[in-house]
């Protein structure tokens, strides 16, 4: 009876990896890392309400000619602000469903197989030997993994090389967007500092100096609140563009995911981006 | 905005006289910018101050200034950000001229007419300021136009990828592979051929299944 069983067994084995390419040992760890991080990059949304709100910051600081210009640009800014918004949820969503399929949570099965050889140890006497205990415990080991793994790294590196040309074109679109709402911000910025550059040597009277001394306090401030802004301009740009390396090179490097050098590789890309999100939430 | 005869009162700054007057060069002149980026400081701010002149006149869109001979350069988002960089440079260059004419004040006392005429020189810099941003919406807007055939490519593959994740929880379903390597266990376990047919039926219905979802082409299940 058990040589049959073992037989049946060793008939699935066979056809199961006959229908899958042979593989090594599977570790989509450094995927799941990568897509993870990318998908928690964050800095991009707040900087896109950022530009969506200039107006509210600079208005106070405006002449009434240059308002009426702001006001046009206000409008312009917020007509586009959630198409801008959905590239991003866009990007999100995919690549935490690319983090979910290289995930090993669902599939790694070696523990349940583990406890089931456990199971038929503690029942030993019904018959079977620990031979074949330890045979069936194998070969079902064997078996899960390589259906799941196969399966698994097939449909990672589909959606990996479908999606690659539409991600960088996403992020490209991205980084454009970043670059100009930070040339925005700038301007915005020495709009807002400006004024004080001038008003604060016209008011030196007397009776100007707690107006003075306001003023400067004021501008230590904003001045302050630009430079922490400009920081996160350059960690948002540095991380849209590591995230698109890295997946550029994971499409590049599909075929060779499980060698040591790739996953390092990928490693590398998947914690420079947590690093920056890091520095990101940190500020 | 701009006081003519307060202009000409302040020596130091003469170039602000040249175009502020006459508001008819003001749209000529935000066209001219792309082409003065070349020009000294001192000319390019002159030129730069001119918009302001006539803030009654219609904001010169890109629409209107590819009417210009630079139409090849603005017809690219490329040259649309190239021209907001230039007029933001242009303000940045009127700030410095105002601030340098402030430190010259070597008194500390500035004439109400002094200060007119420097305010109406930091109004314009602010218009030129506001003009370069309306150009970076220009390009800002230009940047997402397209993205829509990306932007749904990708929503189709992660819907795909979706369903694949929800397909392969079979494996370890508890009625799945695993659940059927469990009941060919038992079955064998307790000798019963029947259950152990039963099983092995189970595990090959899920490999067919694993065949037939393979993301690999259709001839993978044949």
């Amino acid at each position: 009876m058990l040589r049959r069983i073992a037989y049946w067994m060793l008939l699935v084995v066979t056809s199961l990896l006959a229908g899958c390419a042979s593989q090594g040992p599977v570790s989509l760890q450094e995927v799941r890392e990568f897509a993870d991080a990318s998908a928690r990059l964050g800095g991009y949304a707040e900087l896109s309400r950022r530009y969506r709100d200039t107006f509210e910051r600079e208005q106070p600081y405006l002449a009434p000619a240059a308002e009426r210009l702001a006001r046009e640009n206000d409008a312009r800014r917020r007509a586009v602000h959630d198409d801008f918004v959905a590239i991003q949820k866009t990007l999100v969503l995919y690549m935490q469903t690319l983090s979910l399929l290289a995930g090993d949570a669902r599939y790694d099965l070696s523990e349940r197989i583990d406890d089931l050889g456990n199971g038929l140890k503690a029942n030993a006497d019904s018959g079977l030997q620990q031979r074949h205990i330890a045979a069936y415990t194998g070969m079902s080991r064997l078996l899960t993994r390589v259906i799941a793994s196969g399966y698994q790294n097939r449909s990672v590196e589909t959606m990996v090389r479908d999606g690659d040309p539409d991600v960088q074109v996403l992020l490209e679109a991205m980084i454009s967007l970043t670059r100009l709402y930070y040339k925005t911000n700038e301007n915005e910025k020495k709009t807002v500092l400006g004024i004080f550059d001038v008003e604060i040597p016209f008011s030196n009277r007397n009776s100007d100096r707690m107006l003075v001394t306001l003023a400067k306090v004021h501008y230590l401030n904003k001045s302050t609140e630009y430079k922490l802004i400009d920081r996160r301009y350059e960690l948002a740009l540095q991380g849209l563009t590591k995230v698109a390396l890295g997946h550029q090179k994971m499409r590049e490097n599909m075929n060779r995911l499980t060698s040591e050098d790739v996953r390092r590789m990928l490693r590398t890309y998947g914690r420079d981006v947590r690093i920056i999100r890091e520095n990101l939430s940190g500020d | 905005m701009s006081k003519p005869e307060q202009t000409q009162a302040n020596p130091t700054i003469p170039a602000t006289t040249a175009n502020a007057p006459d508001g008819t060069q003001a749209g000529k002149a935000l066209a001219d910018t792309s082409a003065a980026a070349q020009l000294a400081p001192a000319t390019a701010t002159a030129d730069a101050v001119a918009p302001s002149a006539a803030p009654e006149q219609p904001a010169p869109t890109p629409s209107t200034t590819q009417d210009s001979p630079h139409e090849g350069a603005l017809s690219s988002m490329q040259g649309v950000i190239e021209l907001a960089d230039q007029l933001s440079s242009f303000a940045d260059q009127l700030h410095e001229r105002i601030m340098a004419d402030i430190r010259d004040h070597s008194t500390g006392r500035f004439p109400e007419h002094t200060q007119d005429v420097l305010r109406a020189l930091l109004d314009d810099e602010m218009l030129l300021r506001q003009r370069a941003n309306s150009l970076y919406a220009d390009a800002a807007a230009f940047v997402i136009r397209g993205l829509g055939r990306p932007q749904g490519q990708l929503v189709g593959l992660t819907r795909d990828a979706a369903k694949k994740i929800r397909r392969i929880g079979l494996i370890g379903d508890a009625t799945g592979l695993v659940g059927g390597l469990l009941s060919l266990a038992g079955a064998a376990m307790a000798g019963q051929p029947a259950g152990v047919v039963l099983a092995l039926d189970k595990i090959r219905l899920h490999n067919d299944a694993l065949q037939v979802l393979s993301p690999t082409p259709p001839t993978a299940a044949a």
